[in-house]
């Protein structure tokens, strides 16, 4: 009897207590919001003699300084965003001959960028996203708008992966609206300002770009990247000089419309425990009458679970187009022409090496070093262009959580 | 010199052939993946397409090369007309 009336008492004390406090839920939901911050900061050296300014001779010396900034940030689970911003400060030996004027402005050129993104996980179906992205960049020579609409759908077993993007940019090749000059106006070399070359002076270019990721196996993933492309507008750059035959001199003139059909493949393989290949192959096909091969290897090599070294090698081969000509090889009766040797017949490899340190425990006010990335490589072209190519990442990650109210 | 680059024109048609082989063998061989053996497939280093440590080889090659795109590389924005 005693027994009972402990229990009951014991009931009503522990029950009268609960009351009192306010419900407390063990489990409360929280916002996690993360943010990715990523730090790139890169390096091109180039040297050639085949500058397209002086009409397919002279020096094609170019120094890129190229710092960005790269900020990503996850509302939730489904929105994120994102904020790409960089400026390329170039150093260019062949712009000061459009004039020849060695002291001008044209000297140190800079161009300046901005892209933001935004991405959202469709409520009803996890598996599909879709993003928007804006566009902006300017430069001595250049100003360009561009945004894109993208979707990406993975499979439920994350297996298989679609996604689809198209994009759109409109260019203005007038000079002078980074240097504030009126009126804008599209640059011939010096000596052939006598008359305007070209009426049209924008571009557009439209984008497909397609990509089909399927996992095959535990180790080993494959990417189909077709794509298309179309260009319309001015697509001969106004300040390229063409030297032909007959000695005479005139300015570039390409067609006034391009189509191009890239198609990519990757396959990333785990050999063994250490070691990734990844390889990658592309097919390249366009109008002006270029075709194309690129192949690309790089072994990442885990030498500890935190540093992984990756050689790299790439081999490239094109057609000429159907118009280039060298210096003084173009006939003056021919309606186009282009002394550009990037639109040469050649060959050439990129030899790198990539280091990278990932896996950084330490945080400092709720910032973890994610990884740092380091990557050298030597490009080479049949036509003598060789370029030194550095570039430094620091990714940073931060989250932060937040109770949500309504669960509590 | 031009043997050397006649060398790298085979290499590459080889590669070629041999992505080819491999995609068509690839294809045949699919099968399912639990999530507990995702472990080497989400390593960073497997990621399909371009890393942004690799953005500035890809402009180059964009600028400098007659192709472009392919793997999510940015074909326009900016004239590379230096």
């Amino acid at each position: 009897m005693k027994k009972k009336y402990i229990v009951f008492g014991l009931l009503a004390v522990s029950s009268a207590y609960g009351f009192s406090q306010p419900a407390i839920n063990p489990f409360p939901k929280k916002k996690i919001s993360k943010s990715s911050i990523q730090i790139v900061y890169s390096q091109y050296i180039q040297d050639g003699n085949h500058s397209a300014i002086t009409g397919g001779i002279g020096t094609e010396k170019l120094k890129v300084y190229a710092p960005e900034f790269i900020f990503r940030n996850e509302i939730d689970s489904a929105n994120s965003y994102s904020v790409d911003a960089g400026v390329d400060v170039i150093s260019s030996a062949s712009l000061d001959n459009i004039d020849f004027i060695k002291s001008s402005a044209s000297k140190v050129s800079s161009r300046v960028y901005l892209t933001l993104g935004y991405d959202r996980n469709l409520k009803n179906n996890r598996s599909l996203t879709w993003g928007a992205k804006g566009y902006f960049s300017i430069e001595s020579a250049y100003t360009s708008l561009g945004a894109a609409l993208s979707l990406n759908w993975t499979s439920p077993d994350q297996s298989k992966e679609f996604s689809a993007e198209l994009e759109g940019y409109f260019d203005d090749l007038r000079w002078g609206r980074l240097n504030g000059e009126r009126p804008l106006r599209l640059v011939y070399p010096v000596e052939l300002r006598y008359r305007d070359w070209f009426s049209e002076y924008r571009r557009r270019s439209y984008n497909l770009n397609l990509s089909w990721q399927q996992t095959l196996n535990d180790r080993m993933i494959l990417g189909f990247m077709p794509g298309i492309s179309f260009q319309q507008g001015l697509l001969a750059t106004p300040y390229h000089r063409v030297f032909f035959k007959d000695s005479s001199e005139r300015v570039e003139n390409l067609p006034d419309k391009r189509l191009r059909i890239p198609i990519g493949i990757q396959l990333n393989t785990f050999i063994g425990g250490r070691y990734i290949l990844r390889s990658y192959y592309r097919f390249y096909w366009d109008d002006f009458g270029i075709l194309a091969h690129d192949f690309s290897l790089e072994l990442a090599t885990k030498l500890n679970p935190k540093l992984t070294l990756t050689p790299l090698i790439r081999l490239y081969t094109q057609t000429a187009a159907a118009f280039f000509k060298p210096f003084r090889g173009a006939d003056p009766a021919q309606p186009i022409y282009s002394s550009d040797y990037d639109l040469s017949a050649f060959t050439s490899y990129e030899a790198g090496l990539e280091l990278r340190l990932a896996g950084f425990a330490k945080q400092r006010r709720g910032i973890y070093v994610s990884d740092l990335d380091f990557r050298y490589s030597f490009y080479k072209r049949s036509d003598g262009l060789y370029a030194h190519m550095l570039s430094t990442l620091i990714d940073l990650i931060t989250r932060k959580k937040t109770k949500l109210k309504n669960f509590e | 010199m031009l043997n050397h680059y006649l060398f790298i024109r085979r290499m590459i048609m080889f590669g070629m052939e041999a992505a080819v082989f491999i995609l068509f063998a690839c294809a045949c061989s699919c099968k399912s993946v639990k999530p507990y053996q995702r472990a080497y497939l989400n390593d960073e280093a497997m990621q399909v397409g371009k890393r942004p440590i690799e953005k500035l080889s890809s402009n180059a090659h964009n600028y400098r090369e007659g192709a472009s795109g392919g793997g999510k590389a940015k074909s326009s924005g900016g004239c590379g007309c230096n």
